[in-house]
């Protein structure tokens, strides 16, 4: 646990050199926020009740999607491709840190950072000035927060995942953009996965990406409550030991044949 | 220390085609090649050792210590570090070991250099007494206090050479590795971090393997050197070996009181001519510098003389070249 902070500790210290974009990631929270809700008042005054939720229920999940937006992709996959391309990789498997918890540390310290200088100030302007509500029990509340860090985890594994592929077919760029578009749709960032149509909402059930925002959002917001939130947390946990078996599978494949670059 | 027996690493690579269609060829059927880059080398280190290891580029430099750090698997061949091998015990044998590798730095880039230690305080869980203790030695020997609270990436190249050399001794490694550490650093530094790499040595007892290519640091700094080509070790001795076995060739460099028409002297030749200044080149093992001054004086008179030695530079240049007699030092 010291080794996360430690790491969050370093994101705190290079914030001062990137002050410019600290201010464009909040201000763009902000306009994020702003527009969601803006969008889900007009299609609530279009036609009400099209969308299985109160309004209020779905300003929510939708300005809080928004402020936690940040917090899940604190970028292994480019670190690893970077750190193979340049060779720098030597240095990372010269530490007595095992690689997996390594990359772990490392992100969640960047995670912590953002929790603390974007989500948390995220949700208190969405609280005062967008409708965000509170979750409708302590409950919901501490279980929110448990599948928030489910997902969190969840999706670091796909992350991770991706970032090992750069061992060995080096270059992942497109391969990250294909997978962060369809993540994004998937975890229902954007929109319910409820909303989505006969196959697509079958899909979208079973695929990963369902348990990164879609879970703690629902929980947030009270769709899911009782029996079908802790469904959906069993959810989350049946990926999350599958996508780390996987993970410590592959990386023990991959380090018999590492080849480093460079040097 | 550091045992290495019959130590192999073969690379395999994908054999690159030539044009565009050939790289779209590349994509569905790879013909590999095995290069070999580690040949079968063989030696031992102790413990306290400070061991200069040269060779060419590409000579398989890299790839043995990356070897011995344990984040190569080698082909075939023992290799053992401290009783540990180092691809199957990786984690606790970085613990024993320090690296740093000049062209990379393992230091944050946007933080202060005083955090970066921090992280790896944290990392390698360096107790708090020896972190502070280290951090006195390191202000004291590397001046670190100057540029501590600096963000690495406003350092001038000596102040990060100096600086990562700080973040690879804080966790006390037995064993150091020095991957050209000096490269493109002015003299001035040079001489700080060479002097700082003794003083570890000396003080500390920590191993350490040096690799450069300015035979400088060789001379001012190692006690043994082991010169690596085409993957295999061509020489591994002493300094003064090295010089005895090699060095044959010495120049006697006279000054006489006026100037002199130019000669040569019995099994010795010469070489250059320069106002009243003549050097003459002769093996030691045919003649001995007293009989030739012997014999120069009863010519002319000398005003100063003086014996030049062969830069060790000048001597490894010919080993790479690979003269006959590598091999025989080899089998001695």
């Amino acid at each position: 646990m010291k080794l996360f902070w430690a790491f969050a500790r370093q994101n705190f210290h290079a914030i001062a050199t990137y002050r410019f974009d600290f201010w464009l990631r909040a201000s763009s929270i902000v306009i994020l926020m702003y527009g969601i809700r803006w969008l889900w008042i007009t299609l609530y005054t279009e036609s009400p009740g099209a969308f299985g939720v109160s309004m209020q229920q779905m300003v929510t999940y939708g300005v809080l999607s928004m402020a936690i937006n940040n917090l899940f992709f604190t970028g292994p996959p480019y670190y690893m491709a970077h750190q193979v391309r340049t060779g720098a990789i030597d240095l990372d498997l010269l530490k007595p840190l095992d690689f997996h918890l390594h990359m772990l540390a490392r992100s969640t310290g960047e995670m912590l950072f953002r929790v603390l200088v974007l989500a948390l100030p995220g949700m208190l302007v969405g609280y005062f000035l967008f409708d965000l509500q509170l979750p409708a029990n302590a409950r919901s509340g501490f279980l929110f927060v448990v599948a928030l860090l489910l997902g969190y985890l969840v999706n670091f594994h796909l992350d991770y995942l991706l970032g090992l592929l750069a061992f060995v077919s080096i270059e992942i760029h497109s391969i990250d953009w294909v997978l962060h578009a369809t993540s994004r749709f998937f975890s229902g960032q954007f929109l319910p996965l409820w909303l989505f149509p006969g196959l697509l909402g079958t899909l979208a059930n079973l695929l990963p990406f369902r348990g990164t925002i879609f879970v703690p959002l629902s929980i947030y917001t009270g769709v899911l409550q009782g029996g079908a939130a802790a469904h959906a947390v069993w959810f989350q946990l049946f990926w999350l030991v599958t996508l780390f078996g996987i993970s410590r599978w592959l990386w023990g494949q991959i380090q018999v044949r590492i080849i480093s670059q460079g040097g | 220390m550091i045992h290495v027996k019959h130590l192999t690493k073969d690379y395999k690579r994908v054999k690159r085609r030539e044009g565009f269609l050939g790289s779209v060829r590349t994509l569905f059927s790879a013909e590999y090649e095995t290069t070999r880059a580690v040949d079968g080398i063989s030696f031992d280190i102790n413990e306290g050792e400070l061991v200069g290891y040269i060779g060419p580029n590409g000579a398989g430099k890299s790839t043995s210590i990356k070897m011995l750090c344990g984040i190569l698997v080698p082909t075939s061949g023992e290799v053992l570090v401290n009783g540990l091998v180092p691809h199957k015990n990786r984690m606790e044998n970085t613990r024993q070991i320090g690296a740093v590798f000049g062209q990379k730095t393992q230091l944050w880039w946007d933080v202060p250099v005083i955090e970066s230690l921090k992280l790896f305080r944290d990392i390698y869980k360096v107790p708090e007494a020896q972190y502070k203790h280290n951090l006195e030695l390191f202000n004291e020997l590397l001046d670190l206090n100057e540029f501590q609270n600096t963000p690495v990436r406003q350092l001038s190249l000596g102040q990060r050479l100096r600086a990562d050399m700080a973040a690879a001794l804080l966790h006390n490694p037995r064993l150091l590795f020095l991957d050209e550490p000096m490269i493109g650093v002015d003299i001035v530094a040079k001489e700080k971090l060479r002097t700082f790499i003794k003083e570890i040595n000396r003080d500390q007892k920590v191993t350490i393997l040096l690799t450069t290519h300015d035979m400088t640091d060789i001379e001012k700094v190692c006690s043994r050197i082991m010169i690596i080509d085409h993957g295999r070790i061509v020489y591994d001795g002493s300094l003064e070996q090295i010089r005895a076995e090699y060095g044959k060739q010495r120049k006697l460099v006279v000054e006489f009181e006026e100037e002199v028409p130019d000669f040569s002297a019995p099994y010795a030749t010469l070489d250059k001519s320069e106002g009243k200044k003549k050097w003459f080149a002769f093996n030691r093992f045919e003649t001995s510098p007293s009989t030739l001054i012997a014999d120069i004086s009863s010519r002319y008179p000398i005003l100063d003389l003086a014996v030049e030695e062969p830069e060790i530079e000048e001597i490894v240049r010919t080993i790479y070249r690979g003269k006959p007699e590598a091999t025989d030092i080899q089998a001695k």
